[in-house]
């Protein structure tokens, strides 16, 4: 089950899918603020969303996993 | 059996290949950054043409049988060969919306040129406020690139009503004449077509190129023939005066002074006098086919290529959102030639890329901002925070420095790619060296005697701005272009108003007073700081020379590259370059 883990830590500005979401290759899904730098998650395989770990405000640490794709 | 190659083959006929093609996926997301690029290059669009409507109509113009300057520019460039520069430049905001002169560098007959002429429809060509500035850029740009500046005077004089603000001063209405003679003095010849009446003013800008050429309706002089009355010993005009004046001007029957009559047939300052005014711009086309050019075969080192990638890709890439980071060689795969790039100490200063590439076949350098974030960099921070990609560090600087100097030595023209958001601050910063390295990349720039020009891709902000070449390189920066997205301000508004008022919000607090006016100050000044940086407005004050789509980057770094190349005044035999040697190891 891919999961979809943060590159660096930041909090979490923007969670852009839902549990149920198809997703393709390349989709934004989420958006992590660090630094003033806003770093978008992009989706690296095409799936359903089945869970998401964190909510928007979270502050997590890199390689945290953030959403699981099926 | 003879044989042929370029110079230094190995190193230069196949570099290594980068940058790679978009997904799928990443051009659908990408729609909506397009979208916003494009609303900025609409408004920029309309600014234009704002500008080129200025003054009379076009179509009274052809009425009377006479051609605009851009009728005369289109005639005289090779087509798909020019570039604008200082379209919308007019920095003190004059009633005219511009300055009254038009240029830009194109090709006339297979050479390049810096080109400019008077707006004829804009008062005859008048001197108006702003446009001095701008024919001192262009004079310079022809003396760092070493070509020939084409003129295409029109030029009515001062426009009287407002004579304080283009007659007097160190850089005023006058200083292009000195310009001239310093061009001159250098081997920069100057070629001049010569339409309309060009009294006083008008006239210097007639005489002072080096190659007359002029329409059979045109004349020079040192004044015109409207000054009917001297000085009015009254010191103001009455009723009597006025009708002194009527008859004066009433009863003028005096030719013109100066036209083709006088300084063809009797002084022969005019080389060339034609009845048509297509004549005149054929005359300089026959001019421009005698003046000095390397064929480009002396300096290429390949074939001319296209980048691998479509440039069109770069609206795609660059993201409008300027919190967001992007791939800077994906960006650099879409401007070199054939997408292949040799990067000097990739492994050394991270937040900077240095190295060589070509465009049309011949070596340039380019030095950009990496983008994203750099954990673990640079080591002096002692993992207290990480690298962000557009600041400078330690590494960067003396990279960057580096590579300037042995780009000097190898006289490669150099290219910046600035996305820049500052130097690194702070006591660490301090220790490490920041301030002195910064300012010795200034000194490295300034020893050398490179052309480069400068493209702000989105943020130009705080010393940043300077060290990476930025206009006020003077003796070094040819021209620099914003983009669509580009900003430029010494710090983000929010940055600025923080600083600004963050004591007397401290103040206020303590004192228990309402923080709404402080605040509604801040947020002014944020919204005026957005205000000030947008493209059109970096045009207008010349803090950038030109707004140019992302896609048309490429023709105005080729136009840069070629002009470089074309008669260069000083030469590093290929073969006996260093850097390409030093990045070999």
């Amino acid at each position: 089950m891919p999961e979809l883990v943060a590159p660096i830590a930041g909090n979490v500005w923007k969670i852009l899918v839902s549990v149920g979401d198809k997703v393709e290759l390349d989709d934004e899904l989420v958006i992590l603020e660090a630094l003033k730098m806003e770093t978008p998650i992009y989706c690296d395989d095409a799936g359903t969303v089945t869970e998401i770990k964190v909510k928007e405000g979270d502050a997590v640490n890199e390689d945290d996993v953030l959403i699981v794709i099926d | 059996m003879s044989r042929k190659q370029t110079p230094l083959r190995p190193y230069f006929e196949k570099m290594p290949e980068i940058g790679k093609q978009l997904r799928e996926g990443e051009i659908r997301r990408s729609q909506a950054n397009v979208a916003l690029v494009r609303e900025q290059e609409e408004l920029i669009a309309q600014e234009i043409q704002r500008v080129k409507n200025a003054g009379i109509p076009a179509e009274k113009v052809h009425s009377r049988g006479g051609m605009t300057i851009y009728d005369r520019l289109e005639y005289l460039v090779d087509e798909g060969t020019w570039c604008p520069l200082h379209s919308l430049y007019n920095p003190t905001d004059n009633e005219e919306g511009c300055t009254g002169v038009v240029n830009g560098i194109g090709k006339i007959e297979g050479k390049w040129a810096v080109i400019i002429g008077f707006d004829n429809k804009v008062m005859a060509g008048a001197w108006i406020a702003g446009q001095s500035e701008n024919i001192l850029m262009v004079t310079d740009m022809a003396k760092r690139l070493n070509v020939p500046l084409v003129w295409l005077t029109n030029c009515s004089g001062v426009k009287l009503m407002e004579q304080e603000t283009v007659y007097a001063g160190r850089r005023s209405s006058g200083a292009p004449f000195y310009r001239h003679a310093d061009l001159n003095h250098l081997g920069i010849p100057i070629l001049n077509g010569i339409y309309g009446t060009n009294p006083a003013g008008g006239g210097y800008q007639g005489i002072s190129p080096t190659i007359l050429l002029a329409h059979d309706g045109a004349n020079i002089a040192v004044g015109g023939a409207g000054i009917v009355g001297g000085m009015n010993p009254k010191g103001y005009i009455d009723e009597e005066a006025a009708q002194a004046l009527i008859e004066g001007t009433k009863n003028f029957k005096g030719k013109v002074p100066g036209r083709v009559e006088t300084h063809f047939d009797q002084t022969a300052y005019f080389r060339e006098a034609h009845d048509t005014e297509q004549g005149v711009l054929d005359g300089i086309k026959d001019y421009m086919r005698m003046m000095p050019a390397y064929d480009p075969t002396v300096f290429r080192v390949a074939e001319p290529a296209e980048p691998k990638y479509p440039v069109e890709d770069l609206n795609l890439i660059l993201p409008a959102n300027q919190k967001r980071p992007y791939d800077a060689i994906q960006i650099l795969a879409r401007l070199t030639d054939n997408s292949e790039f040799m990067e000097y100490r990739p492994d050394y200063g991270r937040e900077v890329f240095t190295g060589i590439a070509k465009i049309d076949g011949f070596p340039v350098a380019f030095i950009g901002n990496q983008q994203g974030i750099f954990p673990g960099y640079p080591d002096y921070a002692k993992g207290e925070y990480p690298g962000v990609g557009g600041k400078h560090y330690r590494e960067g600087l003396i990279k960057q420095g580096e590579f300037v100097t042995l780009c000097g030595r190898d006289n490669l023209p150099i290219i910046w790619l600035q996305d820049t958001t500052g130097i690194d601050v702070g006591e660490l910063a301090e220790e490490a060296e920041l301030l002195a390295l910064g300012q010795s990349l200034v000194y490295s720039i300034e020893q050398t005697d490179l052309a480069m020009m400068c493209v702000v891709l989105r943020k130009g902000t705080a010393a940043a701005h300077y060290i990476m070449c930025g206009p006020q390189a003077n003796n070094n920066n040819t021209f620099t272009l914003g983009t669509p997205l580009t900003e430029i301000y010494v710090m983000h508004g929010e940055t600025a108003a923080a600083a600004s008022y963050a004591r007397r919000l401290v103040k206020e607090d303590a004192a228990g007073n309402d923080l709404a006016p402080t605040l509604e100050k801040m947020n002014q000044m944020i919204q005026d700081y957005q205000d000030k940086s947008r493209p059109a407005y970096c045009a207008k004050t010349g803090f950038v020379d030109e707004i140019v789509s992302l896609p048309d980057l490429r023709k105005y770094i080729q136009a840069f590259t070629g002009a470089s190349y074309q008669n260069p005044k000083s030469i590093t035999p290929i073969h006996q370059m260093l850097l390409p040697r030093i990045i070999k190891g």
